[in-house]
């Protein structure tokens, strides 16, 4: 079986690389984004399973919802599984149903938790 | 005029409902005055045109049915403002009319009921703009003036209502004193009614303003308390992953010194995190007034597996073994994270306070129409003189303080505050060294009372 191919897009450097290396020793193969943009464009490039998305870019709020929604609008298939830093409904303004993403993980994850939840959609 | 003024609906967002009301009161009206036509022709014996009476009468029978059929037809269509606005002035006209007829053949100015104007001054006021009201007032009144001038120059007939004056025109004074004074009291009411409804409006609007005041700070708070966790949080959870990449060896092997001082650091960290989420929560709960706490049907069993799931990693490692159990079918309707904060720390407290290799059971089960739910441990207990106190804000129990110094004593008064928003009760048992159980009973599904 070919390795799963993980995208994560955080603005986070400090996340990419532990996030990535944690999932790297776990067998995965990682790719990472900083912006949204950069993030969509490596869909194309590297074509993941999975993408890991944090919902909560500084620039722009909402940017990660967009995001989910942009990308769920070309890859409809795609898992995503978008990163909160919060896990209490009442720090939205928007129904989670909103948002277009397989599953919620608040941050900080256990990486038994993340890697559980990658092999469930993948 | 038909039609010319609009109606104003600032107070009345629902004519339609007004609407159905006048008919209601039309019908009481129509009631009234057979009463009264019964009353008068067969008891007292009046000498009045009863006919007529009882044709006018039998018009608003059939004008009122005919208005509320017409008004159940058209209602499923929705009534556009100037129809509305139509319907309204044709169904004043009418009344006013309605009135004047019977009042004018039964005595005219010296029928007391003639105050019944009052009534329709009132209705008018509530509905119409100033200067509409003002135009029914000054037509009404000019329309009794004119009566009254032609009543005492003979050129209409009296009615009168008393007997013994039945023979005589009245005198032009008389007949001019009593409109006149119909007429101020119209006028005086017509103004009072429409400074009350100002005033109304006017707090209306103010509470409005209000309201959009609260709405955007609620709003602003909220941002703030996702700004603020996504702040703290972020740094945490890049710390927690450069522990975790050491401890696990990826960049290399370390001594086992350092890796044992690693993972205290480790724990610490994730001390903090709890600690941010119950200061967060302690906000949230602080704010209560603000926050609009949906219910949703909740299944028991995957809120206490969610809840229970969120602990497992710092359970396994001090191997401890958590049980859930609740039946598959039980719903309760409540709030999604007030039952999260509770669960959640009397979970993490179970695991935090108890000796390795222990049990802890969350359960949840129908007792007597409520919700019985169930955290027990097996872990070190809490004295009795500290168990009336764990419910305190800041109050941190000595066994506590020993296990963990981090800690803001806040947890327990949280799930407290939780239980009371969702109007549940909580208590706890405890055994030094043989462990600790709280019980929560929630209303099965609590109706909201918050509107």
């Amino acid at each position: 079986m070919a390795e799963t191919r993980v995208l994560i897009i955080d603005d986070d450097q400090d996340i990419i690389e532990t996030t990535g290396a944690l999932l790297q020793f776990e067998g995965f193969k990682v790719f990472s984004a900083e912006t949204v943009e950069d993030g969509i464009e490596k869909i194309a490039e590297v074509s993941p399973d999975v993408i890991l998305l944090d919902i909560m870019f500084p620039e722009k709020k909402t940017r990660g919802f967009d995001a989910a929604a942009e990308i769920k609008e070309r890859y409809p298939n795609l898992p995503i599984l978008a990163f909160t830093a919060i896990n209490r409904e009442y720090a939205f303004d928007f129904a989670k149903e909103d948002i277009q993403a397989e599953e919620f993980v608040n941050k900080p994850v256990e990486t038994e938790k993340l890697v559980e939840l990658i092999r469930k959609y993948t | 005029m038909l039609g010319a003024s609009k109606i104003e609906s600032s107070e009345y967002s629902d004519l339609t409902g007004v609407l159905r009301w006048f008919i209601l009161l039309r019908w009481i009206a129509a009631v009234g005055v057979s009463a009264a036509i019964v009353v008068g022709r067969f008891v007292v014996g009046y000498d009045f045109p009863y006919a007529l009476l009882v044709g006018v009468t039998a018009l608003l029978i059939a004008g009122n049915g005919a208005y509320s059929f017409y008004f159940s037809v058209r209602k499923r269509s929705v009534l556009s403002r100037s129809e509305m606005s139509r319907f309204f002035h044709v169904q004043t006209i009418c009344d006013y009319l309605f009135l004047f007829v019977l009042i004018y053949f039964t005595g005219f100015v010296g029928n007391p009921f003639v105050y019944f104007f009052v009534f329709h001054i009132m209705l008018t006021s509530f509905i119409f703009p100033k200067r509409t009201v003002a135009t029914y007032v000054v037509a009404l009144v000019a329309v009794f003036v004119a009566a009254a001038y032609g009543i005492s120059s003979g050129i209409l007939r009296y009615y009168p209502l008393f007997q013994e004056v039945s023979t005589e025109t009245p005198a032009a004074d008389h007949l001019g004193i009593r409109t006149f004074a119909l007429a101020t009291t119209l006028t005086i009411v017509a103004y009072l009614v429409a400074n009350i409804k100002d005033r109304i409006e006017e707090r209306g609007h103010r509470v409005e303003l209000e309201l959009d005041r609260y709405r955007s700070l609620d709003k602003a708070k909220s941002n703030f308390i996702l700004q603020v966790t996504h702040e703290l949080r972020g740094p945490l959870a890049a710390l927690k992953g450069y522990h975790e990449m050491i401890l696990k060896g990826l960049t290399g092997s370390i001594p086992d010194r350092t890796s044992e001082m690693l993972a205290r650091a480790d724990r610490r960290t994730r001390n903090l995190l709890n600690i941010i989420d119950e200061m967060i929560d302690f906000a949230y709960m602080k704010s209560e007034d603000d926050i609009d706490y949906t219910p949703v049907d909740l299944s028991m069993l995957d809120v206490l597996s969610y809840n229970a799931d969120l602990c497992t990693t710092a359970a396994r490692e001090k191997d401890i073994r958590i049980y859930v159990s609740a039946p598959k079918e039980l719903v309760a309707r409540a709030n999604r994270d007030l039952l999260n904060i509770i669960l959640g720390n009397l979970i993490t407290n179970a695991v935090k306070y108890s000796p390795a290799s222990t049990r802890i059971i969350v359960s949840a089960q129908e007792e007597e129409g409520e919700v019985h739910l169930m955290v027990k441990d097996q872990g070190i207990g809490i004295d009795a003189e500290d168990l009336e106190r764990v419910f305190e804000e800041f109050y941190r129990a000595r066994r506590a303080r020993e296990i963990e110094r981090d800690g803001t004593g806040l947890g327990l008064s949280i799930v407290q505050r939780a239980v009371n928003l969702l109007g549940g009760r909580i208590g706890v048992y405890s055994e030094v060294d043989r462990g600790t159980t709280f019980h929560i009973y929630l209303p099965k599904s609590r109706t909201q009372e918050m509107e």
